[in-house]
């Protein structure tokens, strides 16, 4: 699915390497590693924000760098850390904004926008919800409400930048099981930056660890390495 | 719970009101005439008769040019609101207006024909209107704060006011006349032969908003977002700034500066329909512009036979404290 091969990550200065990677749908990655090891630069060079200084990262045979503004947004899905909520904006038609990149340049939504936003709603429970407007939204709710969005993107691959970060215990575990589901059952690539260690491991999801020294991503199933081992080579 | 209907009960309300707000506006005045006159003048015009005269020559150009101005300007208000993301952008605070007040005194003043015709004086201020559109565009990748831009605005309209002010000073009697009349802001300068190119911009510009519904809809959520959902950022930005210097610079042109209602009628109307869905927005932005601008067009009629009060101090005595109650209230 994602292919990287001798990749150089990087903007302003090479951050680290990676020799040969491969990313799978169906699969949920962790990417860990100490602050500023590059994680969100990671991150932005796949959604094509900042080129690889070296390399090119390819999705399905092609390269990120080939790829036009729609077929990436049909691609790739971003959620960021924080949904602030729009003022007058209600849960349903944030969910609509899913389909921008289906949708024709009128924006109307047909029938297959409505099964896809439907089903959204009934997988993650968010019926409750929908009348709402997002400001109105806890922020456990409102981050559910952004991964739905994404998921109604319809893209193979999902990228989360610390999805975790402002939320309580119980609403950072249900993130991280549910797209563990998602991963699997709607077949989904899946990755995940977190600060969090213990909740990665507690996920046994398969882990992207920026090595500390040798400046190198290394891909580490799951439950293949303890807390301590992870904190010597990552932190 | 059912706001849709809602919402579509608001807008019927509104296109109701509209004509009934556009009759009182034909019939104030201070000569009072009949409706067989009203009637008369649009479809069998004698150009013997004084009041259909009127009508066609004066009331008629200004009720149009009213609506034009109102819806023109609160679309204009909404698309730099939501390029912006700030309830307090408009096409008067952001130095718009500024730009096309500035071509336009260049052109006015400059005592080439052609500059001062009604041609010459719409494309200087499309001009000026499109250049300092650009020009708070590029101010707004270097700033991030919205104060920060609106502060910018806000100077280059100091700024292009100084240069009026220069600029009135060396010019002829001839030209600083027709432009002090300009600068007052008024519906009234408009002429019945006029109004087919008004028209014409006006619809263009309001055409080109079908094709950026989607991406406001879009804008709302950030730019990286709206990047991240397939939108061209880039070109839609330039897209709605060219969209707001037409029909900014249009209504400029004709009506001179008017302050406010670009800024007061958006949030009015998020206010009314509590929506983000921008065909709504948009719709109920012409609607309730054109009311508003009307309706202080009235006011100014009822006080014409004792003075002479120009639309922009109406438009500011109602519009300066609206800006007040919305920055209070992001305050609470």
């Amino acid at each position: 699915m994602i292919v990287l091969d001798k990749i150089e990550i990087g903007h302003a200065s090479a951050l680290f390497t990676i020799d040969n990677l491969q990313l799978e749908q169906g699969e949920m990655y962790a990417l860990i590693g100490a602050n500023g090891s590059g994680k969100t630069t990671f991150l932005q060079s796949i959604t094509g924000v900042y080129s690889p200084l070296k390399g090119q990262i390819v999705i399905d045979g092609t390269s990120i760098s080939k790829f036009n503004r729609i077929d990436k947004a049909k691609m790739i899905s971003f959620v960021g850390s924080t949904f602030d909520g729009v003022e007058y904006l209600k849960v349903k038609d944030y969910l609509a904004l899913g389909r921008t990149p289906h949708t024709n340049i009128l924006g109307r939504l047909n029938a297959t926008d409505f099964k896809v936003i439907n089903d959204t709603i009934t997988l993650l429970h968010l019926e409750s919800l929908q009348e709402k407007y997002t400001k109105e939204l806890s922020d456990g709710e409102r981050q559910l409400a952004a991964i739905a969005r994404a998921i109604i993107q319809e893209t193979k691959i999902i990228i989360l930048d610390e999805p975790t970060a402002f939320l309580d215990y119980a609403n950072r575990q249900k993130v991280m099981e549910l797209m563990k589901k998602i991963s699997t059952e709607l077949n989904k690539c899946v990755i995940v930056s977190s600060h969090d260690l213990e909740l990665c491991l507690e996920s046994e999801i398969d882990l992207l660890v920026v090595q500390k020294i040798e400046r190198k991503l290394r891909l580490c199933k799951a439950n293949a390495l303890t807390k301590t081992e992870l904190i010597s080579i990552g932190f | 719970m059912g706001s849709k209907t809602n919402n579509k009960l608001v807008i019927v309300i509104l296109v109701t009101l509209l004509p009934i707000i556009a009759f009182i506006h034909l019939s104030s005045g201070t000569i009072s005439i009949g409706f067989s006159d009203f009637y008369s003048a649009l479809t069998n015009f004698d150009a013997q008769s004084t009041n259909q005269l009127i009508i066609k020559e004066f009331r008629f150009p200004r009720l149009i040019m009213g609506i034009i101005a109102g819806g023109g300007l609160s679309v204009a208000g909404l698309l730099m609101q939501t390029l912006f993301n700030n309830p307090l952008a408009g096409p008067n605070i952001l130095g718009i207006n500024s730009g096309a007040s500035l071509f336009v005194a260049f052109s006015l003043m400059s005592g080439v024909p052609f500059f001062s015709s009604d041609f010459g004086t719409i494309i200087s201020a499309l001009l000026g209107a499109f250049a300092f559109g650009l020009l708070i565009l590029a101010f707004s990748m270097v700033v991030k704060s919205n104060v920060s831009l609106l502060l910018i605005g806000i100077m280059l309209g100091s700024f292009t006011g100084a240069f009026v002010s220069i600029l009135q000073a060396v010019s002829n009697p001839e030209d600083l006349k027709m432009f002090i009349m300009w600068a007052m802001g008024s519906l009234q300068q408009v002429e019945f032969s006029q109004l087919p190119i008004i028209f014409i911009f006006f619809l263009i510009g309001l055409l080109s908003c079908l094709f950026v519904v989607k991406s406001l809809n879009t804008l709302v959520l950030g730019e990286n977002q709206a990047l991240m959902l397939g939108i061209q950022v880039k070109y839609i930005r330039i897209f709605l700034i060219a969209i707001t210097a037409i029909l900014t610079g249009l209504i400029t042109a004709f009506c001179g500066p008017i302050a406010f209602v670009g800024l007061a009628v958006p949030n009015i109307v998020k206010l009314l329909f509590k929506t983000q869905s921008h065909r709504t927005l948009l719709i109920g932005s012409l609607l309730v512009g054109s009311i508003f601008l009307l309706i202080c067009d009235i006011f100014v009629q009822l006080a014409e036979s004792t003075i002479h009060i120009p639309i922009n101090a109406i438009t500011s005595i109602i519009g300066a404290p609206f800006v007040i109650i919305i920055v209070l209230k992001r305050l609470v």
